[in-house]
C-alpha cells in the first residue's frame, strides 16, 4: 500500500466519495423503470407480415438521396434492435440521415411451434418475400441487402441463389469460412467455432429433439463463456463505475436489455446452422443447398461490401474475409472497423466510419446514378 | 472482519461444503440401499426392470464427488494463501477489495462459464425424488440420467477448478515477484482478472474442457428426454396431449404454411397459369 493511500485524510476522502457515488447511484437506479429503457426507437411502420415475421419501413429523417431501398437482415441469434440501440448509437439513424430508404425484417420470437422452420424457409421463404415486397413498392427489380452476422449468411445465400434480385450486397460481421478461426487462432477468439466442433452432429440433433429449439438462454451462456472474467465483474465493479452517471447507466441498461432479449433459434434451422455451417463448413465450399438448390458463391455477381471488426471475438475477421476470393463479383471491397462484434454498432470510432461507407457504397451503385 | 477471520470463515465454509457433498453422497447411497431393502421386503411396490447399469452410475458419481471434494480442498488451501496477500483497503478501494475477494473464491469459478451449468440445470429440472419409490421403470431411467448428469457436472467443474488452482498459483508467483507495497487493491484485482481470464480462456480450448462440456450437454439432453418420456407416459394414461403429438401438429402446420407460401407465389407470378406441384418449394 502506498504512503498516500495510508494517509487517513485521503482514506476518509475516498470513503466519502465512494459513499456519495453509491448514494447517487442508488437514487438514479431507483428512479429508472424498465419502461424508461427503450431500444429501437427510430419511427417505423409495419408494411408486411407473415406468420411471426414482420417487415418495417423506417420513416425518413431527411430527403431520400439514394434511389434503391436497403433492407437490413439480422440473424436469428440476437435481434436487429442492436442496429438501433439508442439515438446516438444507431446505424439505422445514421443511414437514414444519409438519405437511404431503409427497411428491416424482424423475425419475431420463435416458439416451440416454430421448431420445424428451416433456413430454407427463412431465406427462400420469408426473406425472399420481403425483398419482393420492397422491390414492388419501389417499382424496381432490385434492392440493396445488408446482412448482419447470421443474417449476413442469409443475405449471402440469397445473393447466390437470386443474384438478379439484388443491386448490392453489404455484409457485416458475417462468417463465411466457419473453420477460419484457426487462421489467427487468437486466445479468446472463435470459441463458438471451437465449441461447435467439439460436439457431435448426433448431440446437436438430440439437443434439438429435447428442447425443440436452441434456447436463447443457452446461446447466451455460450457467449458469456467467451469473456469469463468480464461476466464476473459486470454487475459489481462495472455497474458501480457508472452508477452515478445517468447517461452512462442508461447506455449500459439498454445494452443489458438487448442482451436479455435473446430469442430461441428454431430447432431445424439451428441444426442446419450448427451442422451444415459451423461443423461441415458447407458455405465456403459451395456444398450448401437450400430448397434443393446449390448455394454457389461464384453466382454472387453484384457489388459486395464486406464489413468486419478487427477485434471480433465471436466472428474472427478471417472467417469473414474468406469471402473475397470466392465470389463471382469483381467489385468486392472490405471495411475493417475498430473494435469488437457489438462495437461495430455502438463504438464511436466504428460508427463514424460504418454508415458513411455503406451509404457511399450504395450511392456509387445506385440505379439512378447508373442509368442517369 | 480481519483478513484472517475472513480466510478462516471461507475455509470453514468450503470445508462445510465438502462435508455436505460427502454427506449428500452418503444419503443418496443410504436412500438407495433402504429403498432396495424396502422393495425386497415387500413394503413398497417393486421397481420393474431397473436398468442393469444403475449401480455403475452410482459408483461413477461417488468417484466424481470424491475427486471434486479433494480438489476443492486444494483450491481452499490455495485461496487461503492468496487471501493473506490481498492489500489492505482504503476508501473506495474497499469495493474493489471486496470484489477481488469474491473473485478469488473458487465457487465463482465453477460458475464462471457464464452460468451454463445453471442454464443446463434449469433445462434439465423435472420430477422430484420424493416420488422415487412409487413410480415405475421410467423413473429409474430418469434417476440414471440424473446421476449421469451430476457426474458429468462434477467432472466438468473439476476441470474448471483445476484451471482456478493454476491461475491462483500464477497469481501468487506474480505477487511474490513484485513489491506488494506498490500494489493497491484495484491493481491487485486487475492483475487477478488478467491472470484468471487468460488461464480460463486457455482451459476453454483444451480437450478436457471441451470433452467434459460436451458430455455435460449430452447428459442434460438425455435427462430431459428421459423426463419427457415419463411425462408422455402419464399424458397418454390420462388423455392429455403429449409433446410428440404437439410436435406432429407443428410439423404439419409448418409444411402447410410452406405449401401455402409457394401457392401464393405461383399465383402472383403466373396468375393465368395452371396450378403446379408445390412440393419442392421452400
Amino acid at each position: 500500500m502506498t504512503a498516500t493511500k495510508n494517509n487517513p485524510a485521503t482514506a476518509l476522502s475516498d470513503a466519502a466519495d465512494l459513499g456519495a457515488k453509491m448514494l447517487m447511484g442508488g437514487q438514479v437506479l431507483r428512479g429508472i423503470r424498465d419502461a424508461d429503457v427503450q431500444v429501437a426507437t427510430t419511427p417505423k411502420d409495419l408494411i408486411w407480415q407473415q406468420d411471426k415475421v414482420s417487415l418495417y419501413r423506417f420513416r425518413p429523417l431527411t430527403e431520400q438521396r439514394i434511389c434503391v431501398p436497403m433492407l437490413i437482415c439480422y440473424g436469428l441469434v440476437g435481434r436487429w434492435t442492436m442496429t438501433d440501440l439508442q439515438d446516438d448509437r444507431s446505424l439505422v439513424r445514421n443511414l437514414l440521415n444519409l438519405g437511404l430508404d431503409l427497411y428491416v425484417v424482424d423475425w419475431g420470437s420463435p416458439s416451440r411451434a416454430d421448431r420445424y422452420l428451416t433456413l430454407d424457409d427463412y431465406i427462400l421463404g420469408y426473406l425472399e418475400d420481403c425483398v419482393a415486397e420492397i422491390a414492388g413498392r419501389a417499382g424496381l427489380p432490385k434492392i440493396n441487402l445488408l446482412g448482419v452476422c447470421e443474417g449476413g449468411v442469409f443475405a449471402t445465400a440469397f445473393a447466390a441463389l437470386e443474384p438478379e434480385r439484388l443491386n448490392t450486397l453489404t455484409l457485416t460481421i458475417t462468417p463465411i469460412d466457419f473453420h477460419a478461426d484457426t487462421v489467427e487462432n487468437r486466445l479468446g477468439h472463435g470459441f463458438i467455432n471451437i465449441w461447435t466442433r467439439s460436439i457431435s452432429p448426433e448431440d446437436v440433433d438430440r439437443l434439438i429433439d429435447a428442447n425443440g429449439n436452441l434456447p436463447g438462454e443457452f446461446m447466451g451462456a455460450i457467449f458469456n463463456q467467451m469473456t469469463p472474467m468480464r461476466s464476473l465483474l459486470k454487475y459489481n465493479l462495472d455497474l458501480l463505475e457508472i452508477a452515478d452517471d445517468e447517461q452512462r447507466l442508461m447506455n449500459w441498461l439498454r445494452m443489458e436489455k438487448w442482451i436479455a432479449d435473446r430469442p430461441d433459434h428454431p430447432g431445424e434451422a439451428a441444426k442446419q446452422w450448427v451442422k451444415d455451417l459451423y461443423q461441415q463448413n458447407k458455405l465456403v465450399r459451395n456444398e450448401w443447398t437450400l430448397g434443393g438448390r446449390p448455394v454457389d458463391l461464384r453466382h454472387i455477381r453484384m457489388p459486395v461490401l464486406n464489413v468486419y471488426a478487427k477485434d471480433d471475438h465471436i466472428i474472427p475477421p478471417a472467417t469473414s474475409r474468406a469471402l473475397g476470393d470466392k465470389l463471382g463479383s469483381s467489385d468486392y471491397s472490405e471495411l475493417a472497423l475498430p473494435g469488437g462484434h457489438v462495437g461495430v454498432f455502438v463504438g464511436n470510432r466504428a460508427q463514424a466510419l460504418f454508415a458513411p461507407e455503406v451509404a457511399s457504397f450504395a450511392a456509387r451503385h445506385d440505379l439512378a446514378e447508373r442509368t442517369g | 472482519m480481519s483478513l484472517l477471520d475472513y480466510s478462516k470463515a471461507l475455509a470453514d465454509f468450503w470445508s462445510a461444503q465438502g462435508r455436505a457433498l460427502s454427506q449428500a453422497q452418503e444419503q443418496v447411497g443410504k436412500a438407495l440401499a433402504e429403498g432396495i431393502q424396502a422393495v425386497a421386503s415387500g413394503k413398497l411396490p417393486p421397481l420393474p426392470s431397473m436398468p442393469q447399469n444403475l449401480s455403475p452410475e452410482a459408483e461413477d458419481l461417488a468417484r466424481a464427488l470424491k475427486s471434486m471434494v479433494d480438489l476443492w480442498s486444494a483450491a481452499t488451501s490455495a485461496c487461503n494463501k492468496l487471501l493473506t496477500t490481498v492489500p489492505t483497503p482504503t476508501g473506495s478501494d474497499g469495493v474493489v477489495e471486496a470484489t477481488l475477494r469474491k473473485m478469488l473464491d473458487p465457487r465463482s469459478w465453477t460458475s464462471a462459464g457464464g452460468g451454463l451449468d445453471d442454464v443446463l440445470g434449469r433445462m434439465a429440472e423435472g420430477p422430484r425424488f420424493a416420488d422415487l419409490w412409487e413410480i415405475e421403470r421410467r423413473y429409474a431411467s430418469v434417476l440414471q440420467a440424473w446421476m449421469n448428469l451430476r457426474r458429468c457436472s462434477l467432472e466438468h467443474n473439476r476441470v474448471v477448478l483445476e484451471a482456478w488452482i493454476e491461475a491462483a498459483r500464477q497469481y501468487s508467483e506474480q505477487l511474490a515477484s513484485r513489491s506488494v507495497a506498490s500494489l493497491d487493491a484495484k491493481a491487485a484485482l486487475m492483475l487477478w482478472t488478467e491472470t484468471a481470464n487468460r488461464q480460463l480462456l486457455e482451459t476453454q480450448r483444451s480437450e478436457p474442457f471441451l470433452q467434459t462440456q460436451a458430455a455435460l450437454i449430452r447428459a442434460t439432453t438425455e435427462l430431459r428426454l428421459a423426463q419427457q418420456e415419463l411425462v408422455e407416459h402419464f399424458g397418454k394414461q390420462y388423455g392429455f396431449p403429449t409433446r410428440t403429438e404437439l410436435d406432429d401438429v407443428h410439423r404439419t402446420l409448418t409444411e402447410l404454411r410452406r405449401e401455402l407460401r409457394a401457392m401464393r407465389r405461383q399465383q402472383q407470378q403466373a396468375p393465368a397459369a395452371s396450378p403446379a406441384s408445390t412440393e419442392a418449394a421452400p
